[in-house]
Order: structure tokens, then sequence, then C-alpha cells
């Protein structure tokens, strides 16, 4: 070690810093079994509705089918902010759902663990982890979105649903959903670090908005509006199979204007209060 | 240039003050053993100078900066309370992580480093929650040591550890501030293992610094004594007292302060008719010191 009278400090610069903290999120990421776990249950769940829609009821009667087309299993065909029934929330906004909940116990482990204690020890900001926790809650998600996306495939192969489609307006609906991830990671980041001392409250937090309830409510007074679009659960919506460029355009300005939102607020909060 | 600088550090919790107006000054190269009674405020310090606390005010300072400066956060470690490491991963999965944080390139002989240091290179990839006690606080010292910090914050590292656990822990300590030469603050109730490694003391009651001292002016002050073992304890004490200044009975020994003619003392004792069965020449501890020094605060 050197002499401490002869130290020279250098301070890392923001880049520097932001890499470090992501390279530690995402060697966690792929070291732990978390990940995994959240992306095989995203790519079952699209199997599970699939191989299920269209059995025989309990009285042997035909229900009729959930989705007729594979790709109905990734998004509605057109934006539905008030739905009829339960069924027609079964696209892939329920990865949103389940990426809360993976969110929720990733950021809550740097918390239980007291590995929280060690970053902000050394050099790293408020700020650095805020983004940090973002950008990797983000592509954990977009990770979810790909494998629930192969999990609809394989399922649609399987129980030969038809795959006609407008491949334009597909490719509009999934690459807005994936650009939703950063929305989505960083309210739940948000909203776990609000709660991070409270493990259950920032997991059913997290639920509680992923599934868009509060939206829903506003749905139902302004009905099937797209100034819902500002909102993530309406912008998630909007990307569905009839939508084109704008629809990609709207999710990409509503995901990055929520994340520096939040991750603005965030990190004021961190800045102001005590670590644990 | 101090490694840590505090003036008037406040630090409250629900309007009660952990730290009210606290100054510190922890010189360069120092090993400094902060010390003080449960709830006096050792940990809410440390706890600040890491940056795991917001202050209410006052100014922290490491190495002449503000302790918020990234170039000095980088070059501190620190064991507060526990290791800090994912339960479910290995030992050395949870050293990878904050190696890469601290932008380590030379990852694995970084980590094989720190290990050797403390005694645990056999053990790398034993999972974090399968450890003891000891261990853990042995792999706290690794995950503080990566990156060669110019100053290491300790908070209690000896509590609850056996016997051995002890044992290894100080020599431990004992290597890192012998061989590598950083500034180290660190707190513990067992003040017998804090003296035979410090440099310096600080002493806190009430959040409030009451006493800083290196270790020669803790050495000047120390009192000498004679510690004398009889049989009819209380008659050789009152005896003692008609002669010499200072006598005492502390655990079931006569004590004879300030007086350095030991063969006089024995003498006067055994020429009144008391049997001496053991004689020792000694000085007043750190621990007797901070007693002392804790009983005179409390009576003002």
């Amino acid at each position: 070690m050197e002499k401490n009278e002869n130290m020279q400090f250098e301070s890392p610069t923001f880049t520097q810093r932001l890499k470090g903290m992501l390279g530690v999120d995402i060697y966690r990421l792929f070291h732990t079994p978390l990940f995994y776990i959240f992306l095989a249950i995203a790519a079952i769940i699209p199997a599970m509705i699939i191989g299920t829609t269209g059995m025989p009821g309990p009285n042997g009667e035909m229900t009729e089918p959930l989705f007729t087309n594979v790709w109905q299993a990734i998004a509605s065909d057109n934006p539905l902010y008030v739905v009829s029934h339960i069924g027609q929330y079964a696209n892939m906004n329920m990865v949103f759902i389940f990426g809360g909940i993976m969110v929720s116990i990733f950021i809550a482990h740097d918390y239980k663990s007291g590995y929280v204690k060690q970053l902000f020890t050394t050099h790293p900001k408020k700020q650095d982890y805020m983004m940090s926790k973002t950008i990797i809650c983000a592509f954990a998600m977009a990770c979810m979105c790909i494998t629930y996306l192969l999990g609809s495939v394989l399922s649609g192969l399987l129980v030969r649903l038809s795959f006609t489609v407008n491949f334009g307006s597909l490719i509009c609906a999934l690459l807005g959903k994936l650009i939703m991830s950063l929305g989505w990671a960083s309210l739940y980041v948000f909203l776990n670090i609000i709660f991070r001392k409270y493990f259950a409250i920032s997991i059913a937090s997290s639920f509680f908005f992923g599934t868009g309830i509060l939206i829903i409510g506003a749905a139902a007074v302004v009905g099937n509006s797209s100034i819902l679009n500002i909102f993530l659960y309406g912008a998630s919506v909007s990307a569905c199979l009839s939508s084109g460029l704008l629809s990609v355009i709207t999710c990409l300005i509503v995901s990055v204007s929520w994340a520096v939102i939040y991750n603005t607020i965030g990190t004021h909060i961190l800045n102001k209060s005590d670590v644990y | 240039m101090n490694a840590i600088e505090i003036r008037g550090l406040k630090k409250s919790f629900r309007g009660m003050y952990a730290l009210d107006g606290l100054n510190m000054t922890v010189p360069v190269g120092s090993i400094y053993g902060f010390i003080g009674e449960n709830g006096s405020g050792k940990s809410t310090t440390e706890k600040l100078i890491c940056g795991h606390l917001v202050k209410d005010a006052g100014t922290i300072k490491l190495f002449g900066k503000d302790y918020t400066d990234a170039g000095v956060r980088v070059k501190v470690g620190a064991l507060i309370e526990n290791a800090g490491c994912f339960p479910s991963s290995s030992i050395y999965t949870n050293l990878m992580m904050q190696a890469i944080n601290l932008g380590i390139s030379n990852t694995e002989e970084e980590i094989s480093r720190v290990l050797k240091i403390v005694r645990m290179e056999e053990h790398s990839d034993l999972k974090f929650k399968k450890c003891s006690l000891g261990m853990k606080q042995r792999i706290g010292i690794a995950m503080a040591l990566l990156g060669s910090p110019a100053l290491l914050i300790l908070d209690e590292p000896i509590n609850g550890l056996d016997t051995d656990g002890m044992r290894i822990m100080r020599e431990i300590l004992v290597d890192i501030t012998k061989k590598y030469n950083c500034t180290v603050l660190i707190s513990s109730h067992i003040l017998g293992e804090l003296e035979k490694i410090a440099t310096h003391y600080g002493i806190i009651r009430q959040g409030k610094m009451i006493e800083e001292l290196s270790a020669m002016e803790m050495d000047s002050r120390a009192r000498i004594f004679v510690s004398i073992k009889v049989k009819e304890i209380e008659n050789a004490k009152k005896l003692l007292q008609s002669k010499y200044k200072n006598v005492c009975i502390v655990d079931d020994y006569i004590r004879v302060y300030d007086e350095e003619d030991v063969e006089g003392v024995v003498k006067h004792l055994l020429d009144n008719g008391h049997d001496v069965s053991e004689v020792k020449q000694n000085k007043v501890g750190l621990e007797e010191y901070y007693i002392e020094l804790m009983s005179k605060k409390e009576e003002k």
C-alpha cells in the first residue's frame, strides 16, 4: 500500500462510476438464480395461456378460444385501455407485472444483505445507484419480453394457432413493449427506494402499479382515449397489433420521460435520507 | 494533513441527538481506537463518515477533502455491523462484485491478496451463509481491504467472536496495521485488545468527544501502582492508608497508587504481621483509565 502522506486522490468520472455500478449489477444478475427463474416464468406464462385456451370446460362444453392468432398473446388487436373480460389482460404486459416482483427482490437483497453499505462506503453516488438499477432492471425485463415471445411462438406452433399478422405492426408492437421496459423499471426502482425498509409493501406496490389498476379507473371515465398513452400502462397498451411507428415513438417518449422523472425524484429521496 | 477531521458534527434520530457537536481528529497513518459506552455515538459517527447516514450539521473531511468526494471515497474501506455480503453467493462472488465496483483491473490477483491477508484463501468457494461469525467478520475485512484503502473503518470487529476467533482477528488487525500502511479507525468494547494495537484514542460520551490522546500521552498519564495480595485485606488496607495516600481494593488486591518503592510497601506490611502472598508493580491500563474518566464525568 502507498504511504498515506503521499497519496493522490483521483476522482472517478461519472462514466467510470456508472460502469462500475453497472458491472456489479450485470455480474450479479447473471450469477444469481433470480434472473433465470423470472426468464422461465416469462416463457411459461404464454405457454399456459395458449395451451389452455379453447379447452373443454368442467362439463365438457367447448369454451370460446381466447386467441385465434398466436400474436394476440403478445399484444391486443387494438389499444384496450378498458377491458371487457379478464382474458384481455393476457398479453406481454403481464411481463411487466412479474418484472416488478423481480425488481423488488433484486433491490431488497441489496438492503437486506447490507451490500448497499459496501456500495455507498466507496465512490458510487446515489444517482449512479438509481441509474444502474433502472438500466439493469430494464434490460432484465426486456429479456423477459423476449422469452415471453419465444414461449408464445413455441406454444402457438404446438397448438397450431394462426401466425397471420401485419409484420410491420408486430415489429412496432414488440419494439414498443421492449422500450416500455425502461419506464416500468424506473417506476419499480423508485417504489422500491421509497419502501426500501419494508419489503412486503414494496413488492405489493410494484404488483399494484404493474397491473395498471389506476389507469383502468381513469379509463372508465375517459374511455378508450389516446390521452391515456401518457401513462406507462397506457403507452404499453398502445403498442398493439395495429400500431405503427407513431406508437413506437410514443412509447419511447413516455418511457424515457418517466424514467427521468422517477430517477430524479428517487435520487433526491436517497440523497436526503439515511441509507438504512 | 489528517485522515479524518470532524467539526461540530450533529445527528439526531426522531428529535434525540445521537451526536451533539462532535469534534474528532484522526492523524494520517494512525490506528485510532474509538471508545465509548453503548449508545454514545460511535457507530453513528462511523456511519456518517461512510456516508450511510445524512448529517444534520457539521463538517467531515477525509484527507483534507469533503467526505463526499468520490476520489477520497474510492480509498475508504469499512466493516460496519456486518460484512454486507449476499448470503447465497460464494465468498469469491461477493468479493468479485466489490472489486468490479471499485474498478479494479486485476480482480483475480486482488481477491487472492485480500483472502490471504484474512486467512481465507482456502474457502473462496464457500457460500457466505455457510460461514461462521468469525469467518464472516474476516470476509468483511477482506471486502474493506479491496483496492488498498487509505482509510479503514472497523466497527466492533471483535465483538461476538470466541477466543480463537478473537485471536485470529487480532493477528489479522496487527498484520494489516503493520504491513499495510493505512489509517485505521476501530471501535471496540474490548479495550484490552484495542490497547495492543492503537496509536491514538478518542473517547466519546453522549455524542461528544470528551478526550482525544495518543498512546504516548496515555502512557505518560497512566499511574503506576503496586498490587498486593494479603489474607486480611481490610486490616492491611487500613494499615497502608495510615502511611500512603492512594490505597484501595480492586478485585481482592490492595492497590497503592503512585508508589515506586515496592520493597518499602511490602516491608511495612510484613513488619506489622501481614502475610503477603503476591506482589506486582503495574500501570493503569486503557480500561481502567476509561472507567476512571467516565466516573469523573458522571460525578460532574
